[in-house]
């Protein structure tokens, strides 16, 4: 692709600095699908230099550096026992091997990429973001926010959790994009339930983890109460990929079957 | 721009633009079992290996194999021609285009999974797209590749 | 007949060489310094070009040429790379005043590097009148909107080419009366089939780069299936000698049809000849979907009508075939989806086929692998299971009641040739009772059909269907092959028949190797380069092995007589006398090695050169058969299926190199699942390919088939080098059929419109 300059700062207020100079500098994450999305830009911002590399454990938490590769991400033992390996389990299903070590686990998250395998169960754990200026969010709360930002995600924190968790990614091919996907966790009898590529980016479902919530046991009625709320409570749309009146069946149907499995 | 790197065990300096991918680096330099396919990450043809792990050289920056390690084909000849032996006793051998990505791959496998089953070889390979062979030739070549460097 | 190279397992000729990196394929090829080309292609689906303004882009530093349809030839050909005078309409201009897909080419940039002629093409300043497209194809027929309006435009022989009702070709054959069987018959069943526009998909994008010698002839590398249809297609266009033109196909990286027919080659050639410069255009993948060539979508209808007892009496398949906004391959496509299929059925009382190809301003379509069988067996084989269900007749026992037998014939054959009348031909070998029995017992038939339940809402479901293909194209493709001996006793082996990847070098070097008492490394095959090998019409119709590979045959015959002759004399001996066996000649009392007497020839006693050339043309095309078998597993709430086994058992005669042939199978039916399950092509409102990327058009990748198993029938066809028929395209046939047919089985759910996806099978589920 066309682009003036390639830079590696040294620091994250230099990188935050070119970012807020001028709106055709691009800050790099993977860059594996910049040129499509862009054809030109100014310069290159590379945080390969600035340590965020790295998977901490913090006590209660791990804390992922944003450039930690997605393969780096998916062979972590700290990201293998969080909930049951969900986690592993959503990422492995991204593309391929040589791909998952290009991609970073914060270009992926800043993207906000609605048929995401990463957002969707990040969303259904308990996940805050680090952003440089100083900044803490919810997932959900980014998700959330409309609008470009020149804050730099540096961190994603992941609070550990050993409940039961269900992840699903409907799909033709192996290497193809979700048609929908879907991930839930139960920790003690709090549920989270989100889904995404609807095909906007990943949402939880409230109304549906509102009947789940607090039950020790879930009946068959309960669970199906739950999945047919999911699928009428967030907005699903049609695409070449799928109906919306197939995506609202399709959660339906693994909402279902998510529950069963991870309320036995 | 200037990139200093390691290619092939060699260290070399090549002029770059800075928005310039790695595989037209390498072809720009006669590097020319780096294969162009779809050139947005999506078929695993123009894998190369870098530090030992394979990447899609079609949208990886060149800029950013700075100090890094970079490897062909062209610096694994003896263990890729051993491959070929192997998809070659399989049928395996048609148009070969996505091969040398392919190979890379496979030499990757070799050192990072031990004892892999089917399924771990199968996923590890899936990234590499192939239209001609329908994968089950290749799939025996890997697999008793593997066994014989067990 | 016991053979030493031939059915033997052979590595191919080019597996490590390529594996190992060398520079093979045509960028590789390249001269380093080439201009580098690049197309301006249109937005609109249908427009006429009112002006085009090139002077910035030709201002731009570094861009040395820009050529619109101005500057180029007014000549219309076909890019369709088949025998001369084409079956296909002479309806493309290199570039022309009308764009007639969203795509197609408006101008040409030849600039020093990729950068800078990208930014000359959007220093284009063209100004449209913009059309009503044509996007779809069942309204095309007489459309107010013609897409071919234009002069200078013509069939070269009678093709049924209409195109001011936006027709490109029409057919129309029977045999008997379908409409009075029909009505006789006890149950007739009456269904309509969609197939899509399948993308070729193989890994190498579409190249071509061409250079002046130092002879100043033009040299044209390029990934082609047909090196000499591109010669003579070059020539005819561009007002230039043959002589002067010279075409070499390196290593290609897969075709599948999708290059047998021209795309760059226009074009770096003009800006080589104008420039005298080397030049080289490289199609970007999404030139690959949306500017090279689709397969042929069709509708077609079938009818078929039985009596109680399962005795099929007639068939009547009309069919719809749309093929963008190029008329190649148009009418030979839609004749294969006849003559290649029906005949699978030879014992009815009456058969008819026929229908029209239509213009459409879609992505042109061509030569795709089954050529148009794969979609007629799609409706076939989908109806004979409606049929079998309606008269409660198993499927296979429907199959074996009816189908095609040895020894047996068809009189669609005589009728239905490529473009023209047919060949008689007795099926010499048909195992397909073989196949369908044997590939029952390996997917487990008896115990599987129709569905088994496997869990709350899993049921396991097995689907088939038979095809048949053919082995090149009789008295119309030719092939020849040169040998010359060697110093030492070697061979080099010229031929002109195209490897692409599906094994001709190593297959036509076995089959010489075994002619020639010889092994496989002591013959040196080198193909396709027109000033050095001899005549082939290239790599399609499954001519390799049986056209090519007999030519070769009779060379390699022909040079075993001549040795023999030459030994006969330095022995002193009648040639009767002489036995050879391979690497030495002996009579009673004396001994001569090959390595010796060739010396001998090259340096020492009556030197000269032995050097043998024969041809082939096929008086008929044996054609091969198949049974394809697939087990599924299918989640009934959802309609999402996984793909357990596919079974496939084939007669494709003897099997010159049992791997590869395996290969070729494998490769065919994972490209027809491809097909038949996920390749799902779209449009956007405004007539742009939207399903351009391998991001959103997905082809088959490992994890997506679990289990192949391939078998070969015994068999041997006299006619066929070593008892070969053919293997390249049958592969492909069967997948969509037998998808749809273990859908049925699952479900009850019948789909008849391509690709078999989860959401059409889950609303054939709750429909009920």
């Amino acid at each position: 692709m066309e682009a003036n300059r390639y830079l590696r700062p040294a620091t994250l207020e230099e990188a935050h600095q070119l970012l807020l100079q001028d709106a055709k500098n691009i800050l790099l994450g993977g860059g594996l699908w910049l040129k499509k999305s862009t054809s030109s830009a100014n310069a290159l911002i590379d945080l390969s230099a600035l340590g965020l590399d790295q998977i901490k454990n913090t006590g209660d938490h791990i804390e992922v550096g944003a450039m930690v590769s997605l393969r780096d991400f998916e062979m972590s033992p700290l990201v293998k026992n969080i909930q049951g390996g969900i986690l592993v389990s959503a990422v492995s299903q991204i593309m391929g091997v040589a791909f998952r070590n290009g991609a970073t686990v914060g270009g992926s998250v800043a993207g906000k990429f609605p048929f995401s395998d990463l957002i969707t169960p990040l969303l259904a754990l308990d996940t805050t973001l680090i952003f440089y200026p100083k900044k803490e969010l919810g997932l959900a709360d980014f998700l959330n926010q409309k609008g470009r930002s020149s804050d730099i995600l540096t961190h994603v924190v992941i609070k550990k959790s050993t409940g039961r968790a269900f992840f699903k990614k409907v799909k033709t091919t192996a290497l193809d994009f979700a048609v929908i996907n879907v991930a839930i966790s139960r920790l003690n009898n709090e549920y989270r339930i989100a889904i995404g590529s609807r095909p906007s980016v990943a949402a939880l479902a409230v109304k549906a983890m509102d009947t789940v919530n607090g039950m020790k046991a879930l009946s068959d009625e309960q669970i199906a109460q739950a999945a047919t709320l999911a699928s009428e409570e967030l907005l699903y749309a049609s695409t070449n990929a799928a109906s919306a009146e197939y995506r609202k069946a399709l959660v339906r149907a693994y909402i279902k079957r998510g529950l069963e499995e991870v309320s036995k | 721009m200037k990139v200093s790197f390691v290619l092939n065990g060699r260290n070399i300096s090549y002029e770059i633009a800075p928005g310039e991918y790695l595989a037209d680096t390498l072809r720009a330099n006669h590097i020319l079992s780096v294969k162009k396919a779809c050139d947005e990450a999506a078929c695993g043809a123009c894998t190369v290996l870098l530090d030992g792990r394979p990447i899609l050289s079609c949208s990886f920056l060149s800029a950013r194999v700075e100090g890094r390690s970079v490897t062909t084909v062209e610096a694994v000849q003896d263990e890729v021609s051993e491959i070929s032996d192997f998809f070659s006793d399989e049928g395996a051998d048609q148009c070969g285009f996505c091969n040398t990505g392919l190979a890379l791959t496979i030499l990757a496998l070799r050192n990072e999974l031990k004892n892999p089953t089917d399924e771990e070889i199968k996923h590890f390979v899936v990234g590499n797209l192939c239209r001609c062979t329908g994968y089950q030739a290749q799939f025996k070549a890997i697999k008793r590749y593997l066994e014989a460097h067990k | 007949m016991k053979t030493k190279v031939v059915n033997h397992k052979t590595p191919s000729v080019h597996g490590k060489g390529i594996m190992m990196g060398r520079p093979s394929f045509t960028d590789d090829l390249a001269e380093p310094n080439s201009l580098i080309v690049k197309i301006l292609r249109s937005p609109h689906a249908f427009a006429r070009i009112k002006s085009i303004d090139v002077s910035k882009a030709k201002a731009l530093t570094g861009v040395e040429l820009v050529l619109t349809h101005h500057d180029v030839p007014r000549k219309s050909f076909t890019r369709a790379g088949q025998g001369y005078p084409e079956p296909s309409p002479h309806d493309k201009f290199i570039l022309d005043e009308y764009v007639r897909y969203v795509g197609d080419e408006v101008a040409c940039v030849a600039a020093i590097n990729e950068s800078i002629a990208n930014q000359a093409l959007k220093l284009i300043e063209v100004e449209y009148e913009i059309l009503e497209p044509v996007l779809d194809f069942e309204t095309a027929f007489e459309h107010k909107s013609i897409i071919h309006p234009e002069d200078g435009i013509n069939e070269m022989f009678p093709i049924g080419f209409e195109p001011k009702k936006n027709v490109a070709a029409s057919y129309h054959m029977h045999v008997g009366d379908v409409e009075a069987t029909l009505a006789k018959c006890d149950v007739v069943i009456d269904e309509t089939f969609y197939t899509q526009a399948q993308a070729h998909a193989m890994l190498e994008p579409h190249t071509a780069n061409a250079r002046l010698d130092y002879l100043n002839r033009l040299v044209i590398y390029t990934a082609t299936q047909t090196p000499y249809h591109v010669r003579r297609i070059i020539s005819q266009t561009l007002d230039l000698p043959i002589s002067k033109i010279r075409v070499i196909k390196p290593r290609v990286g897969g075709g599948f049809g999708g290059k047998q027919a021209l795309h760059g080659e226009f074009f770096v050639s003009l800006v080589t000849l104008k420039t005298k410069k080397p030049a080289k255009i490289i199609f970007s993948r999404q030139e690959v979907f949306e500017s090279s060539y689709t397969r042929h979508p069709m509708r077609i209808r079938m009818r078929l009508g039985a009596n109680k007892d399962g005795t099929l009496k007639a068939i009547d398949c009309y069919s719809l075939s749309d093929t963008g906004a190029y008329g190649e391959h148009a009418l030979t496509v839609f004749m294969i989806t006849g003559s290649k299929v029906l005949p699978l059925y030879n014992k009815v009382d009456a058969v008819r086929f026929g229908g029209r190809v239509v213009y459409t301003n879609h992505v042109s379509a061509g030569a795709y692998r089954g050529y148009g069988a794969i979609q007629g067996n799609f409706a076939l084989e989908s109806a004979i299971d409606v049929l079998a269900k309606k008269l409660n007749i198993d499927p296979l026992e429907l199959r074996r009641k009816n189908m095609m037998g040895e020894g047996e014939t068809s009189p669609i054959f005589s009728i239905m040739g490529e473009g023209t009348e047919g060949t008689a031909m007795d099926m010499d070998t048909c195992k397909l009772g073989y196949c369908l029995d044997r590939g029952a017992e390996l997917i487990g038939w008896k115990d599987k059909y129709p569905f088994v339940q496997v869990g709350p809402h899993k049921v396991r479901s097995v689907g088939m269907a038979i095809a048949m293909q053919g082995s090149g194209i009789p008295y119309i493709d030719m092939a020849a092959a040169t040998i010359k001996l060697n110093d030492d006793g070697f061979y080099n082996l010229t031929v002109g028949a195209t490897e692409i990847g599906q094994g001709s070098d190593t297959v036509i070097t076995q089959i010489v190797a075994e002619a020639l008492m010889t092994t496989v490394d002591k013959v040196i095959i080198y193909s396709s380069d027109t000033d050095l090998t001899p005549f082939d019409v290239g790599a399609y119709a499954s001519s390799t092995t049986y056209v090519s590979g007999n030519a070769a045959l009779k060379a390699a015959l022909k040079m075993k007589k001549m040795l023999i002759e030459e030994a006969a004399q330095y022995l002193n001996a009648k040639p009767e006398e002489v036995m050879f066996d391979g690497k030495e000649f002996r009579t009673e009392d004396k001994r001569l090695t090959l390595a010796d007497m060739a010396n001998k020839l090259y340096y020492n006693e009556n030197q000269h050169q032995l050097s043998a050339t024969e041809s082939f043309v096929g008086h008929k095309s044996p054609p091969p058969f198949m049974a394809g078998y697939v087990e599924i597993e299918l989640d009934t709430e959802t309609g999402e299926y996984d793909i357990l086994h596919y079974v496939s058992v084939v007669d494709c005669g003897v099997t010159i190199n049992p791997m590869l042939a395996k290969g070729q199978v494998e490769g065919g039916i994972v490209q027809g699942l491809g097909m038949a399950c996920f390749e799902d092509v779209k449009y956007s409102g405004r007539g742009k390919l939207n399903s351009n990327s391998f991001l959103y058009y997905k082809i088959p990748s490992m994890l997506d088939v679990k289990k192949l198993t391939t078998e070969f029938a015994e068999s041997y066809e006299e006619s066929g080098p070593y008892g070969a028929k053919s293997v390249g395209e049958i592969g492909i046939d069967t997948p969509p059929a037998a998808i749809a047919n273990a859908v049925a089985n699952a479900t009850g759910v019948r789909i008849n419109k391509l690709p078999v996806t989860p959401e059409k099978i889950f609303q054939g589920l709750n429909k009920k």
